[in-house]
């Protein structure tokens, strides 16, 4: 009798499980078979016709031509030095956000008033097109003789400058340019959290006699931590896929003082047409992304 | 009694229709004007210019006025052919890529498009493109007594074809040519350059940057029409040849020479942007009265002549490219050419033949030029017998002194064919080269670093 | 005291450099699409002139119109908008709310989606395309869009799913209400929220999109993004022309901005605290 009940209570466990499954299945259907057609797929067919010559201008010289790209790519000076930029582009537009957001948003969360405003004025470079930041700033901002930072650069007494066209200039007005667009991210992200911190720890620490300094390390850093993490993990991933706005900017240049892997492998694919190389250098980037993040992953989860 | 209650497709749609209106009503009108319009002229070519009615073609072309003249006209044509033609503007850092990629996979979207000389023997290596010569004989299709094909300048012809087969028609077409200020250059009693040399001696003599007056500008820009459009004449003028036994060199004494000419002069006597800087940047500042010489497209003339932006108007000269090392001018010969898409179905290709024709042939050169009402017109017409036509002559003096003169003895005198290396790679070459020359430029390689680089780079895309 | 005083007005002097310094080149170009070429291109820079709609009137109304470049726009955002909805809303609540075998997996798999970089996914999709003469299609574009919108979308409301108490969805059960009909009618008002803030940033990153569309755009799909190069012309830089462009351009996605600044403000932070979204 009671074994009889159980059973029975088990296979309508069973059924019901399997019905929710079924429905999971049938929920998950559109998203899944869509998300496997736009990036699964074309993950597959990339690494497929990286294994090819495959040159739009020469169509008689394509083929199956194996790790060739891959051993080319490799003896790449290009290469090289486009993934040294992408590094270095990552790397200090991460920092540069996630400093200056961080002190800001402790900088206004002392604000009495005005926060409002400042999370108003924020928002303005976040939703905005990157390709459209981009034609702002090498116009109306960069141009020399003709932007406004030129402007103030020659009133400065500074002279007008290159912004676009000396190789340093050049990285450190990209980085400055995706900078000016992330960073409220960051700020947004980190105030929040700031606010959710508990207020009681504080009164804890002011008692203690802490200095502002030593209540920043000694409590508010840890208890930010897994946010910061966060907003640097999401930012490399965003940095290292960058494109429209040194697309717009510099195109990479000048000569490829700024090209990046993303733009090196975009030039090679579409303005060269070589789109087996392409397809390599793409996959190098998927690689570079994966390792990356990795190390973030594990950092996120140590300590 | 049906209330009417917008939806998000409703909305959508009568958007869409909001937008086509306003898109095509100045067409209507004008394509009731050109009822009127006097088709004459073209009518007295012994060809049936109803024989592809019907038809529709897609003509990719780039936002510049000279097309937005020809566009004006296409109604013109629709009555002339019975032929609808469709134009895609395309900016001009994509129209090659999209008319390539289109090209490639046979899809015959674009009939015909504002093509790059250069990309030719692209085209002729994989039969993407129609020979043209075999419509030019064509009696049923070409009169030539009226098309006088033999009018269009013969540089430009040259440009367009491939061992000797034609395979695009030019439509507009430029040179470069010396821009100068000539009050600086009479208030310290200069002439224009005629040798190189004597152009840096210029630039340094009128080189001011604390009045914020700058010797020269030439483009730095890096792309295949932008510094390895102006780099390839410097190279010829001294002595560069792009073939060296059957292979293609970019890293030899005479191109180390004229790099390192062009860098110097860019380094100490232009504007420090001016290394990143296309036409449209040079010529502004020209208007502006901050450079006193350049060498670029002659059609830059009616910028720096814009009466809503220039300071210079009344001050503007022009002369010839100065000579080089060998005794050579090399000047561009960069054209617009309309070549036909051999993926195209027979009364198809008929069609945009008759649109070629049309839009080559000196009736319509001239409308679009001297004879348009519009405010632009045209500077860069096909036709040697326009250039010598005497209100094309008097409209382009006004430009300033000496320009009709400097641009036709550039035309026939400073062209040569071999000015960029013509080969199925270029695509990729040109972009190389441009690269490699704003490192140079910008100083992130010395001129040698540069080359070799760009010679390594050129040379397995060689191999095929 | 007058230390503190010193240093509420250093405080309030840097946080006025830092919002200028954001606002500024919005402003700017607002001011220079208001000018004629010629204040446009004056030096030094003019801040007091004539202002005109003329360059306003000339990208809407003139041969080179921008207008059918913002419908575009539009009907992609839009298009992109509905269809990530309609397939990340049911995807988002299988994973927050139901039992299933693979279920960590096949949220691992959404997080790794966003890894791939879109020069990877652009290469094969557009020869895919080319083939199947989807280029310059609206249902192309919406289509390749997807492989960004879908994974952030399911990912920012699987966090808004799971913050729903059970107790809701068991006692639609009790009453006998069907699954479908319990999602629909129970969970779906419970994360109006939720969804707002998605259809927000879905639409701001499809509107935003670049790389994507230079390459799969034509004559009849151009977003604004990519038409707005015209203005960069061959024969001269038109330079109001391009600052009106660009205001037209930013227009729509700084109106939404302002008016759902809340929503953003918590879908970034959402997304950052459970560890989804980027752009």
């Amino acid at each position: 009798m009671t074994q009889a009940a159980t059973t029975t209570a088990r296979d309508f466990g069973r059924v019901l499980a399997q019905r929710e499954r079924r429905f999971a299945a049938a929920l998950l259907a559109p998203a899944f078979l869509a998300l496997m057609a736009t990036t699964t797929f074309p993950l597959f067919f990339l690494i497929w016709t990286s294994a090819f010559r495959m040159d739009l201008a020469m169509p008689f010289t394509n083929g199956f031509v194996g790790f060739e790209n891959y051993s080319v790519l490799l003896a790449d000076e290009r290469f090289w030095t486009s993934l040294v930029v992408s590094l270095v582009y990552t790397v200090s537009t991460v920092v540069l956000q996630v400093v200056i957001g961080l002190a800001l948003a402790l900088l206004v969360m002392d604000m009495k008033r005005g926060q409002g405003l400042f999370r108003l004025i924020a928002i303005l470079p976040v939703v905005l097109s990157p390709a459209v930041v981009g034609m702002i700033w090498r116009t109306f901002m960069l141009a020399p003789e003709f932007g406004i930072v030129d402007f103030l650069a020659i009133n400065a007494g500074l002279g007008s400058k290159n912004w676009l066209g000396d190789p340093l200039l050049a990285m450190i007005s990209v980085i400055v340019i995706h900078t000016w667009q992330w960073t409220p991210f960051a700020f947004m992200v980190l105030l929040a959290s700031l606010a959710s911190l508990p207020e009681d720890i504080y009164e804890a620490a002011r008692l203690d006699r802490a200095t502002a300094w030593q209540r920043f390390r000694r409590i508010t850093l840890p208890l930010l931590r897994p946010a910061i993490v966060m907003v640097i993990i999401m930012r490399t991933m965003v940095a290292l896929t960058a494109f429209a706005a040194i697309f717009t900017v510099t195109g990479g240049g000048p000569g490829t003082a700024t090209e990046i892997l993303n733009l090196y492998a975009y030039r090679k694919s579409f303005t060269e047409l070589s789109i087996g190389y392409g397809s390599a250098l793409a996959v190098a980037l998927l690689i570079v992304t994966i390792l990356i993040s990795a190390i973030l992953f594990a950092m996120r989860r140590a300590k | 009694m049906q209330s009417f209650k917008p939806t998000r497709r409703t909305f959508l749609k009568t958007g869409t229709a909001a937008a086509a209106l306003i898109g095509f009503g100045p067409a209507v009108l004008r394509g009731a004007a050109a009822q009127e319009a006097d088709l004459a002229p073209y009518k007295s070519a012994k060809i049936d210019w109803q024989q592809a009615s019907g038809e529709t073609i897609t003509v990719a072309v780039i936002p510049a006025s000279y097309f937005e003249n020809l566009i004006t006209l296409a109604p013109q044509f629709k009555t002339l052919t019975g032929i609808d033609v469709r134009f895609e503007k395309i900016p001009p850092a994509q129209i090659r890529q999209k008319c390539v990629i289109d090209l490639t996979s046979k899809t015959g979207t674009y009939a015909t498009h504002a093509a790059d000389p250069m990309y030719y023997s692209l085209y002729a290596a994989n039969k993407w493109v129609e020979p043209l010569d075999g419509y030019l004989k064509d009696k049923s299709l070409t009169d030539d007594a009226w098309f006088k094909f033999d009018d269009i300048i013969p540089a430009w012809r040259a440009a367009d074809s491939i061992d000797g087969k034609l395979y695009g028609v030019p439509y507009d077409g430029e040179v470069t040519i010396q821009v100068y200020r000539k009050d600086l250059y009479d208030a310290k009693g200069l002439k224009p350059a005629d040798t190189l040399e004597a152009y840096v001696a210029n630039a340094a003599a009128l080189n001011n940057p604390n009045d914020r007056i700058w010797g020269a500008a030439l483009r730095g820009v890096a792309g295949a029409g932008q510094n390895m459009y102006i780099y390839p004449s410097i190279f010829r003028e001294f002595g560069g040849e792009w073939f060296k036994g059957g292979k293609l060199t970019v890293n030899g004494p005479e191109a180390e020479a004229a790099l390192a000419w062009y860098v110097d002069l860019m380094r100490k006597y232009a504007p420090t942007a001016a290394a990143n800087w296309n036409w449209p940047d040079i010529a502004d500042a020209f208007s502006q009265g901050t450079v006193a010489n350049y060498i670029d497209a002659h059609s830059s003339a009616s910028v720096v002549n814009n009466p809503e932006k220039s300071k210079v108007i009344g001050k503007v000269a022009y002369a010839r490219w100065p000579k080089g090392p060998s005794g050579k001018r090399v000047t561009s010969i960069w054209n617009w050419g309309f070549p036909i898409n051999a993926a195209l179905p027979e009364k198809r290709k008929k069609a945009t033949w008759l649109f070629i024709q049309w839009a080559a042939s000196a009736e319509t050169q001239a409308r679009t030029a001297h004879r348009f009402a519009g405010p632009t017109k045209r500077s860069g017409v096909n036709r040697t017998s326009i250039w010598k036509d005497a209100d094309y002559v008097k409209l382009m003096n006004g430009f300033g002194s000496n320009f009709v003169e400097a641009t036709m003895q550039a035309l026939q005198e400073d062209t040569d064919v071999d000015w960029r290396p013509r080969v199925p790679q270029w695509p990729a070459i040109g972009d190389t080269m441009a690269t490699a020359i704003q490192s140079a430029l910008s100083g992130q390689a010395t001129v040698k670093a540069a080359l070799d680089d760009a010679q390594k780079r050129i040379e397995p895309m060689m191999r095929g | 005291m007058t230390g503190k005083r010193l240093r509420v007005f250093a405080l309030l002097a840097i946080s006025l450099v830092f919002l200028l310094a954001w606002a500024f080149p919005v402003l700017w170009s607002v001011l220079n699409s208001l000018k004629t070429d010629r204040d446009a291109l004056a030096y030094p820079p003019k801040l007091i002139f004539t202002p005109t709609w003329e360059a306003y009137h000339d990208v809407l109304f003139g041969s080179a119109s921008i207008l059918p470049n913002l419908v575009s726009s539009m009907v992609i955002s839009v298009g992109t908008t509905v269809v990530t909805m309609l397939m990340a809303i049911p995807a988002a609540y299988a994973l927050a709310r139901l039992r299933f075998r693979g279920k960590k997996f096949a949220g691992f798999y959404v997080l790794a989606t966003q890894m791939l970089p879109p020069v990877g996914i652009i290469i094969p999709y557009f020869l895919v395309l080319r083939n199947i003469g989807w280029i310059d299609t609206y249902q192309g574009i919406i289509l390749i869009y997807l492989s960004f919108s879908l994974p952030f979308a399911i990912w920012l409301l699987v966090s808004y799913f799971e913050d729903i108490p059970f107790e809701m969805e068991e006692a639609a059960y009790l009453d006998g209400a069907s699954r479908l009909r319990t999602l629909w009618r129970i969970i779906i008002p419970q994360v109006r929220g939720g969804i707002a803030v998605t259809v927000v940033f879905v639409f701001l990153n499809a509107w935003n999109e670049f790389l994507f569309a230079v390459v799969l755009s034509g004559n009849t799909v151009r977003p604004v993004t990519v038409a707005m190069f015209n203005f960069v012309s061959v024969e001269q830089t038109l330079w109001a022309k391009l600052a009106a462009v660009s205001v037209l351009a930013m227009l729509p996605v700084v109106v939404l901005g302002v008016v759902a600044q809340k929503h953003i403000v918590k879908g970034l932070t959402v997304g950052a605290v459970k560890g989804g979204g980027r752009r």
